[in-house]
């Protein structure tokens, strides 16, 4: 509802913009809390553009609405993960990037840019990256020894589990537990990773992909899958939420900034995006909500006690076994999609 | 004089309730109808050729499992409703006219305020450490917290909470019309009270029962809201089933499938209230 509340704003903020001396508008679809007010009030101050600001909690919804909105233009920027970008880029989605309105991107991670998902980033300016790993509550699971994803199947944590209500994150984790990759395409594999969740479904409390710190937050659930973002969101308010790199591998996602095909302000959203790049902000955003900066020039600014958090940033040997999130193509999607259905269907 | 007059009003409100219907209510349907018959494109959604393929899906023993826990959900909520509803009309019925007013006012007064966000209030009381049960430990009438939130009691007390009026209405419009007479004369026949209640009451206020039964059972199944926020978002209802295949899986003949089976279930039960109206009717007339 209020997404809908806010569309409809959009709509009307939209037909307002058309003479050339109203205010300019950049239109920014964005995962839910992945994006500080303070920085959006700055950009604003600085620019005089308007951002309107609307959110999303799957890479599917916000597909699905970009496609469907394609050509009404209602936004100028989204914020996929990879395997996101690359469908939209071969789909013909997205506007290309030009990199000469863009500032700063020099500094990203040399690892983070040019990578398969979009060759010579072309087409999208890496944003924050992160990782799901496993949350665990200290103070009601006492002295528990929490190491491997597999230790969300111990009976002990009957009803306490938490998973993202994500379809690619939680067969990840079906699939390590297995020994397979996480981006595995082969039937026979996604099956068995399928026969493996459904014996933790008795287990499991709830799905949740809005906030998925507040289940544990709210005493609901004491262990299970979490954002690192979220887990460093959390620990503010419940010190004893830890997060745990599981044995098995991390997932791990990368964010990036694009633009669609028709968007209207494509001056204002590469003006937003040289915005974030800068280094002051890209440490504001890092340190505001938790997830690692790709930016190098602002990780030499971050707060001490941000830069050597290890939920945020993990060292080496916390991402041995880790994997990235890859497009697996339509093919096994339906594949994924069907076990899915019927894995939130058992009882 | 006063006909021709009122002519031309009667053709515009009519002309504007057709329209109405046309581009509001029959357009969207056919969309739906049409959508559910096409084959699923990655790309642009919906592709062709036409076939029946979603329609055959949906007699999966997986969705027919969904339908069938969904229908047992919508019927404990009926069921609830009607529970609390019909002593609730009864008495409702029999208070003096500005009262009534006044709670057929209270009962319409959440209507003012948008249901997911009931939904996530009653989220509050039943959480772990949500009121109902910080309340029963200051008490101390438990130790531990209950596990309320997540469970299909929840989603039960969700559905009966926002459904609840929909069967009071139509319950008090018959208790309304329910002349005391009636009741006064089967005492002076010497019916006790059951007997009254049994052969008087349920008889004249089954078209009330019936009309209360058909806005709580086919809306609890479709409001997946409610399944997402106090059921953990687990496909409880056939709603959570129509919103995945639309949002997260993308297979929108399927998703358009799916909604049709709920129209057609209540097409079947409209058809059913039709058939068994004529029932009652026929049986009043005979002696």
């Amino acid at each position: 509802m209020k997404k809908l509340a806010l569309a409809g704003l959009v709509a009307v903020t939209l037909t307002g913009c058309s003479g050339s001396d109203e205010p300019q508008v950049l239109n920014l679809y964005n995962w839910s809390e992945y994006m500080p007010q303070e920085v959006l009030d700055r950009f604003q101050e600085e620019t005089g553009i308007q951002v309107v600001y609307t959110t999303y909690d799957s890479n599917e919804a916000m597909y699905a609405r970009l496609k469907l909105l394609d050509d009404s233009a209602q936004y100028d920027l989204a914020v996929p993960s990879t395997y996101y970008v690359s469908k939209m880029r071969q789909e013909g989605l997205l506007a290309e990037i030009d990199r000469s309105k863009i500032e700063g991107f020099d500094k990203l991670a040399p690892d983070l840019v040019n990578q398969a998902f979009d060759p010579d980033n072309a087409y999208s300016v890496p944003y924050l990256w992160g990782t799901t790993g496993l949350a665990y509550d200290s103070a009601d699971l006492d002295g528990a020894e929490v190491t491997a994803w597999a230790d969300l199947w111990k009976d002990e944590y009957q009803g306490t589990v938490m998973l993202t209500n994500d379809m690619r994150e939680v067969f990840h984790v079906g699939l390590r537990v297995l020994g397979y990759s996480g981006n595995s395409t082969n039937p026979v594999e996604i099956e068995a990773a399928y026969n493996k969740l459904t014996e933790l479904m008795p287990s499991v409390r709830t799905f949740n992909s809005d906030a998925p710190r507040m289940p544990y937050l709210e005493g609901e659930t004491d262990i299970g899958m979490i954002w690192n973002g979220e887990a460093v969101m959390g620990k503010e308010d419940m010190p004893s939420l830890e997060y745990v790199y599981p044995e098995e591998g991390v997932i791990a996602w990368l964010d990036s900034f694009v633009i669609p095909k028709n968007a209207k302000n494509v001056d204002a959203a590469h003006r937003f995006i040289s915005f974030v790049l800068r280094p002051e902000i890209s440490a504001l955003i890092s340190a505001d909500i938790g997830y690692a900066t790709p930016n190098l020039a602002a990780r030499e600014l971050l707060d001490e006690s941000v830069a050597s958090d290890r939920a945020s940033y993990p060292t080496e040997a916390d991402m041995v076994n880790a994997e990235f999130q890859t497009d697996v193509g339509d093919e096994a999607m339906q594949v994924y999609t069907k076990y899915w259905e019927m894995l939130k269907s058992g009882r | 004089m006063l006909k021709v007059r009122q002519q031309p009003f009667k053709t515009a409100v009519l002309a504007l309730v057709w329209g109405w219907l046309l581009v509001l209510v029959l357009a969207p349907n056919l969309l739906v109808v049409g959508t559910s018959v096409l084959t699923r494109d990655a790309g642009s959604f919906i592709a062709l050729p036409v076939n029946l393929d979603s329609y055959r899906r949906l007699l999966d023993p997986l969705y027919l499992d969904v339908f069938l826990h969904s229908l047992y959900m919508a019927s404990v909520t009926t069921l609830c409703c009607l529970l609390i509803g019909y002593p609730f009309a009864w008495a409702l019925s029999r208070l003096t006219k500005p009262r009534q007013t006044l709670l057929i006012f209270l009962l319409i007064v959440p209507f003012w305020t948008n249901s997911l966000v009931r939904t996530y209030a009653l989220k509050l009381l039943l959480a772990t450490n949500g009121l109902i049960n910080n309340a029963l430990i200051g008490l101390g009438l438990i130790d531990e917290p209950l596990q309320m939130l997540y469970t299909e009691g929840a989603v039960i007390v969700g559905l009966v909470y926002l459904l609840l009026p929909f069967m009071i209405l139509p319950l008090y419009s018959v208790f309304e019309d329910l002349r005391r007479e009636l009741l006064m004369a089967s005492h002076d026949l010497g019916a006790g009270k059951l007997p009254t209640f049994i052969h008087v009451v349920v008889p004249l206020t089954l078209p009330g029962v019936i009309a209360g039964v058909m806005l709580v059972l086919l809306p609890a199944m479709g409001l997946f809201f409610v399944a997402d926020i106090l059921g953990g978002s687990r496909n409880l209802l056939v709603g959570n089933v129509i919103k995945n295949q639309f949002l997260d899986a993308r297979d929108w003949p399927f998703g358009a499938a799916a909604s049709i089976l709920l129209t057609v279930a209540m097409a079947v039960l409209l058809l059913a209230h039709k058939l068994s109206e004529r029932r009652l009717g026929n049986g009043e007339s005979k002696p």
